[in-house]
């Protein structure tokens, strides 16, 4: 109960009128630039940096961790309206938030994503003050072996995004998997797929293949549409809250997206996609009636917007105990606290707890702001889906292309932006599902790094991850859940029938 | 809001391009004008007198990034025009290189160049580059961050680097490296080559994770550079071996140096200097020399870098070339061992 006594002073620290305001600025800040496509949090933070150095460094750290958990709740708001994930986190939203917005739901969509979040961001809060330090040594135990596990898992649970036909599916997966080897290779300093052009050798960005299949495709099939006179109408906006029928499972979603978050936050590495998959998959096998993801399941926009946020607590544990960023926004918050003379490691709740306490109650008053901000303007940015698709179209195509643009200061990444968003559109026409091309390139480049190192680590062997328990029973499940997929299929019973339509 | 910034920054640029362009002719009078005597030039260089351009090749939030924005202010104030960072990250630091060499040589576009990425991105085959060394001018050498080796704190294998050599000679370690011919990578494969060591390097997407992996007794030596080392290490998760300089550095006074402590010299540190395109004109590169050591001799900036685990060298001109030069030859020397 020590803690306890350390937070109320937080309270005191946080609930000061300059440190309000930079958090109030810090997640303001951070919901915009979660809102606009391109402009990630890492980018946003590392450009205010700065800014901070004439602050306290309490003031400063408070402002930053705000940009950092606004974006969360920024994201879902693009993914939700017009099927574009600002940031990869909301990827997975636009499964089942697009259908919703589509029949005038987007206001639901938005409050339980917001309320999701909320809760989220508190529960891993308290799980940071309670068993953070515990946990993030065991976090430690996760090394290359253990992430290539978990990626498998990822991949392994993919199945259940495939679609209509495994098939198709399968080619989804695949061409995501080989658009993740193009650039240099890590680990043998080769450049692969180039084809003489240096912006290649970095790899294609995920914001131009998320913009371009996703939200450009879309924008295609709806002028088709419209060219052949049947402009679809923008929806009516009914029903902002979600239905009674749809509390009680939304909220269980909510209740497990929390934990499954939390937990994937604490290893460091790991990235914020990762828990919405594993949300959504869990929430699909879960529900009584899969089908209806896909379609606009209200779950499947509450579990994994709930884990996202989840994450991002989860995340600063590594950070605050350890020392380790988990990611590359933490990684940036890192560098903020050393720039500020502090140092995040074991001791630093003890040598700096009125720091720590202050963020760490900031947190609990921003996620409350972000809350109180977002539920209303749910209502709001809901009603941007009435606005006529002749005029929010040429809005889109500009805010995706500056947002592209303004990724790395580069024209290529637009161009390749509008590639991929003929090639979405070609792609639908063919019903091969984007999910799975999308969801396997955030995960291809880390399966093929953990492979390699953990063979450098192993000296070749593929044995070894078999050897150790934690990558050992990670595999197994996954390979259990692989031949359970398969086998089901093989009897016609597919655990999936419906195509997730995206 | 960040939009905003996007689009000032292209229409900046756009300004910057079509200045550029008009701007040629009064270069060219300025180069007759110098050879007349150096008192009417003087009066007549007219530089600076719009918005510099300086590249950072790396993402917003790295380290050269860092110290580049923490230093324009101050170099601001000393040319009295702004100067503006502007991120082109990737392909190992060559896509800002390229723009650099794409600009004309006015002195209105610089950039951060990085060692290694900057000799190994022509030195690899695979990457079929025609420029080198000879396409920069270089300007002055704002940083050295130095190599060091590490363990885990409670890694009771070694306690000095004596031990780790000797382990090392008779079994295989494995060391973490950021990416195949990073400046990490170069410190193993030197090793081995020297010093007989067994190091297989795990090559990591940055030293946070490496420092994961190390931590977590995944992978057995840390190779990163000091600043990513001093926090963990007065934490007490990690043991600073040896640093790979020619001379301890301040932040690590008790870490020997690898020379001193086996007798063998292995020099592992990045360098970052800034450089203009080839042709740029003498005076003003005396000029932007001038007012870029002033800036980075600044007391509260040099506190502030070695707060970082940075150690400012202002080495100038064609001194600074001399040591690219000095990396280009070692780079050379491990070619071999890349499969280059």
């Amino acid at each position: 109960m020590e803690s306890l006594g350390y937070l109320l002073n937080g309270f005191e620290t946080a609930l000061t009128w300059t440190n309000l305001l930079y958090c109030l600025i810090g997640v303001t800040f951070g919901m915009f630039i979660g809102v606009l496509p391109g402009l990630g949090p890492t980018a946003g933070t590392a450009l205010l940096l700065p800014l901070t150095f004439a602050l306290e460094p309490v003031s400063a750290i408070i402002m930053l961790a705000g940009i950092y958990y606004g974006s969360m709740y920024g994201g879902t708001i693009t993914s939700v309206l017009i099927n574009t994930p600002g940031e990869a986190a909301s990827l997975i939203t636009c499964l089942d938030g697009y259908p919703l917005a589509k029949q005038g739901r987007a206001g639901a969509a938005l409050g339980i994503a917001g309320i999701g979040s909320f809760i989220g961001g508190i529960i891993s809060i308290i799980g940071l003050v309670l068993i953070g330090p515990f946990l993030a040594k065991q976090a430690l135990k996760f090394g290359p072996p253990e992430f290539f596990a978990l990626v498998i898992l990822g991949l392994s649970l993919l199945l259940g995004l495939m679609g209509k036909s495994l098939l198709k599916g399968m080619i989804g997966a695949l061409f995501g998997l080989s658009l993740a080897f193009v650039g240099l290779d890590q680990s043998s300093g080769i450049v692969r797929f180039g084809f003489g052009q240096i912006e290649l050798m970095k790899g294609i960005d995920f914001i131009s293949i998320a913009m371009g299949m996703f939200g450009l495709s879309e924008l295609f099939l709806s002028a088709e549409a419209s060219l052949r006179g049947k402009a679809p109408e923008p929806p009516k906006v009914t029903g902002l809250l979600p239905k009674k029928e749809e509390w009680g499972p939304s909220m269980k979603a909510i209740g497990r997206g929390s934990v499954l978050g939390f937990i994937i936050g604490l290893i460091p590495g790991t990235n914020s996609v990762i828990p919405t998959i594993l949300s959504y998959s869990m929430e699909k096998k879960l529900s009584k009636n899969p089908s209806r993801f896909g379609k606009g399941a209200l779950e499947g926009v509450a579990g994994p917007e709930t884990a996202n946020n989840s994450y991002c607590g989860g995340a600063l544990i590594p950070l605050f105990t350890l020392g380790i960023p988990s990611s590359p926004t933490v990684a940036v918050l890192l560098g903020a606290f050393i720039m500020h003379g502090l140092t995040p490691g074991p001791t630093l709740f003890q040598k700096n707890p009125d720091l720590v306490w202050g963020i760490i109650a900031s947190m609990f008053i921003g996620n409350a702001i972000l809350l109180i901000m977002n539920l209303p303007m749910a209502n709001l940015w809901a009603r941007i889906t009435m606005v006529p698709f002749k005029l929010l179209f040429p809005i889109i195509i500009m805010v995706t292309i500056v947002g592209t643009y303004s990724l790395n200061n580069s024209m290529f990444d637009v161009g390749a932006m509008l590639v991929f968003g003929i090639l979405g559109y070609l792609f639908k026409k063919a019903e091969i599902p984007l999910a799975p091309i999308i969801l396997t390139f955030v995960l291809g480049s880390l399966l093929e790094k953990t492979l390699l190192q953990s063979l450098t680590i192993f000296q070749g062997s593929f044995l070894g991850f078999f050897t150790r328990p934690i990558s050992g029973t990670i595999l197994v499940i996954a390979i259990l859940s692989l031949v359970f997929s398969i086998v089901s299929s093989v009897r016609n019973k597919r655990i999936i029938t419906e195509d997730v339509e995206m | 809001m960040k939009k905003m910034v996007a689009l000032t920054a292209v229409c900046v640029l756009a300004l910057g391009t079509l200045i550029g362009c008009t701007a040629k002719s009064p270069v060219a009078s300025k180069k007759g004008g110098e050879q007349t005597g150096t008192q009417a030039s003087a009066t007549q260089l007219d530089y600076p007198k719009k918005p510099i351009t300086l590249i950072v090749s790396f993402a917003a939030g790295g380290g050269t990034d860092l110290g580049a924005r923490l230093l324009t202010p101050i170099l601001e104030k000393e040319l009295g025009v702004p100067v503006v960072v502007e991120n082109k990250p990737g392909g190992g630091g060559w896509i800002g290189y390229s723009e650099l060499l794409g600009a004309k040589p006015d002195g209105y576009t610089l950039a951060y160049v990085n060692t290694p990425g900057l000799i190994t991105g022509y030195v690899n085959p695979t990457a079929k580059r025609k420029e080198n060394l000879d396409s920069f001018d270089f300007i002055i050498n704002h940083v050295l961050d130095a190599g060091v080796i590490a363990v885990r704190a409670d890694d009771k294998r070694f306690s000095n680097i004596k031990d780790l050599v000797e382990y090392a000679k008779k079994n295989e370690l494995s060391a973490s490296s950021n990416g195949v011919a990073s400046g990490n990578h170069f410190a193993s494969l030197q090793m081995n080559k020297q010093l007989g060591t067994k190091l297989r390097a795990v090559q990591f997407g940055g030293t946070a994770e490496a420092l994961t992996s190390v931590l977590g007794s995944h992978v057995d030596v840390l190779i990163a550079k000091v600043g990513e080392v001093v926090e963990p290490m007065k934490e007490g998760q990690l043991k600073v071996l040896a640093v790979m300089m020619p001379d301890r550095v301040p932040q690590l006074p008790d870490v020997p140096t690898l020379k001193e402590a086996v007798g063998v010299s292995i020099e592992n540190y990045s360098i970052r200097g800034i450089a203009g395109p080839k042709g740029m004109d003498p005076q003003i590169v005396a000029k932007l020399q001038d007012a870029f050591e002033k800036a980075m001799k600044n007391p509260e900036h040099v506190k502030k870098m070695s707060d970082m685990g940075l150690n400012i060298n202002t080495t100038k001109g064609a001194d600074f070339k001399q040591m690219l030069k000095k990396e280009e030859a070692s780079v050379n020397e491990l070619k071999s061992l890349m499969g280059w």
